[in-house]
């Protein structure tokens, strides 16, 4: 016994010792994103100090997925292998970000991107005038080796909503809306049938309200859910014939529900139906305001059941 | 007798426990550190947990085994040689990365800045798990070594520092959200309005916010309006900080234009001085 822990506090001892040496040598606190391009700060920096190298090791952004990205040196560089090997998206970050978002740019504007190991896709819009943009997608099938871009629409407005994403290797949606007046604006959905080559336009859903999220479970059933900031009931669209027609679907919230649920997710398949969480939106205080309704519908999306309350911890991963 | 042989056995044994504990943390640490370039939220912390692992492993060793006097020496001499060289490494870090660490009032949130001294350079930590944290942005301007750190709400904290030029910033940690947390939003618009507290008014509309504090007024175009996270802006004058406006934790906002927000907000002076943000209500008329 005495030899054991005798044995356990040398090796204890040796391992901090060890410790102590390896901390020693990166106590830097330099590698960072070099995010706020603020102008005044680069002319600072460049005063400060001129002979500072001025590109950074590229950091992922996702730490645990070997599939990632950075933005990092105001360019956007992707890694299949968790940051060995870096490819250069022949994007500049600033369209990334254009139109109406003035969020953090550390980060890519979810869901405006695919990033999978079979298809790297990037959605975003260059020109000068607000009113007269063009929406791009530059997209790679063979992990970046080769690029290429396509024009989904143009004019458009400057973007506020955009969500691309592909079912499979030829079908895919993308939803935007631009053009914002208060709490109105013009919203679209186009959808590609040879991998994002090109692209047509759906039949407009005819709603001006601001649009809060959109997908398509199939080539031909797609929905759109508005209402971004004090909805009182969810206002979900339903297509049926890949955007042919746009009808507002149904959904029968319970008395004791209404003026509760009031935000509709995305639907996806379950089984034989479908399924939708319906959230209490912002401002939802029921139950701490993070309880969702799930409703299903057993005819592909036209009208909706409650099912059950659904705890947050059961939907968020 | 044999009963406290027993005791001293059991405390020998949890603190040989402890210090495994302690041990495991920080070869853990070193490997997260390598691997995802995490570090902990306070750099002393390293040396900290060091000397606490030596401290319960050498009593454990005193606790457990019946030692010779002159191992007995040897060992203390050991731990006071190993303390000291924490100690003295402690120090040291301490003067190349200044720590600024600061926990939120609901002790839910840490503020970490780690400003390395000689290059004046400081940079955000977000934190991880209490004591763990990342490199997340570099603050703007290189500092002059000054850091005042403001919680304005349980999850926005402000931290005043003067930039080498002698010039004022104001660089705010957000940690929160009051919308869905889905969608990003613009702190700016969702105030719009007139807001009131004592003696200061906030006025928030299409030309900008305008700051009225003791009769003086000032007006702040958006373009020198600088909105962090989405719960707070910076409003800037002459490319100083003027002053930092966040929502406050009762601060709901309503997308219907004729209903005004409801809730209160802060007005926060960006100034070296110790000074306490002033609370406003709005005061728009439906």
């Amino acid at each position: 016994m005495k030899k054991l822990v005798v044995s356990v506090a040398s090796i204890m001892k040796i391992g901090l010792i060890i410790a102590i040496i390896l901390y020693q040598k990166p106590t830097t606190i330099t590698q960072l994103h070099p995010d706020q391009t603020i102008d005044e700060q680069e002319n600072q920096e460049s005063l400060n100090d001129a002979e500072k190298p001025k590109t950074e090791l590229l950091q992922p952004i996702h730490i645990d997925d070997p599939i990632t990205y950075s933005l990092q040196n105001d360019e956007l560089n992707i890694t299949f292998d968790k940051g060995s090997n870096w490819i250069t998206v022949p994007v500049e970050k600033d369209q990334l970000f254009d139109g109406e978002y003035n969020g953090n740019k550390r980060e890519l504007i979810e869901v405006s991107y695919v990033l999978t190991q079979n298809r790297a896709a990037f959605l975003y819009s260059d020109g000068m005038d607000w009113d007269n943009k063009r929406i791009l997608l530059t997209y790679s099938l063979d992990q970046g080796k080769t690029w290429k871009e396509s024009v989904v629409t143009k004019p458009f407005p400057a973007m506020r909503f955009r969500k691309v994403d592909f079912l499979n290797d030829k079908f895919g949606y993308v939803i935007i809306s631009g053009g914002r007046t208060m709490s109105q604006e013009f919203s679209t959905v186009f959808l590609t049938h040879d991998g994002g080559e090109s692209w047509e336009e759906t039949t407009n859903s005819g709603v001006t309200r601001l649009i809060s999220d959109g997908g398509f479970i199939d080539e031909t059933t797609g929905f759109l859910s508005f209402g971004t900031i004090n909805p009182e009931e969810p206002d979900l669209y339903v297509t049926q014939d890949a955007g042919n027609t746009w009808t507002e679907a149904k959904v029968n919230i319970p008395a004791e529900y209404k003026e509760i649920f009031v935000q509709a997710e995305v639907p996806v398949k379950e089984g034989g139906y479908l399924a939708v969480l319906i959230n209490q939106g912002p401002n939802g205080d029921y139950k701490g305001g993070k309880v969702k309704g799930k409703f299903i519908s057993k005819d592909n999306g036209k009208t909706w059941e409650f099912q059950v309350e659904v705890n947050p911890n059961e939907t968020e991963g | 007798m044999k009963q406290k042989g027993k005791l001293i056995k059991i405390a020998g044994w949890i603190l040989f426990l402890f210090a495994f504990g302690f041990f495991c943390l920080q070869m853990g640490y070193l490997f997260a550190h390598e691997r995802f370039q995490v570090e902990y939220i306070d750099n002393r912390l390293f040396y900290l947990i060091n000397i606490s692992c030596v401290i319960c492993l050498s009593l454990a060793i005193f606790l457990l085994l019946t030692l010779t006097k002159k191992w007995k020496w040897i060992g203390t001499g050991v731990v006071i040689v190993f303390i000291i060289v924490n100690g003295v490494l402690l120090t040291f870090s301490n003067q190349e990365v200044k720590n600024i660490t600061s926990i939120s009032p609901n002790f839910k949130q840490v503020l970490s800045i780690k400003e390395n001294i000689e290059s004046g350079n400081a940079v955000y930590y977000r934190s991880y798990y209490g004591i763990l944290a990342r490199p997340q942005e570099k603050l703007p301007y290189v500092t002059d070594g000054e850091f005042q750190v403001e919680w304005l709400a349980n999850d926005v904290a402000a931290v005043t520092y003067k930039a080498a030029d002698n010039t004022i910033h104001q660089f705010i940690g957000t940690y929160g959200d009051r919308g869905t947390g889905r969608s990003y939003y613009y702190v700016g618009a969702e105030i719009h309005g007139r807001w009131k507290g004592n003696n200061a008014e906030v006025v928030s509309n299409t030309e900008g916010i305008t700051v009225t504090q003791n009769g003086k007024t000032e007006l702040f175009e958006w373009d020198n309006i600088v909105q962090f996270g989405t719960l707070a802006v910076v409003l800037m004058k002459n490319n100083e900080a003027a002053w930092t406006i966040a929502l406050n934790e009762n601060f709901q906002m309503h997308s219907n234009s004729a209903i005004p927000p409801s809730g209160e907000i802060s007005l926060y002076q960006a100034t070296m001085e110790k000074n306490k943000p002033i609370i406003l209500q709005n005061t728009t008329s439906n």
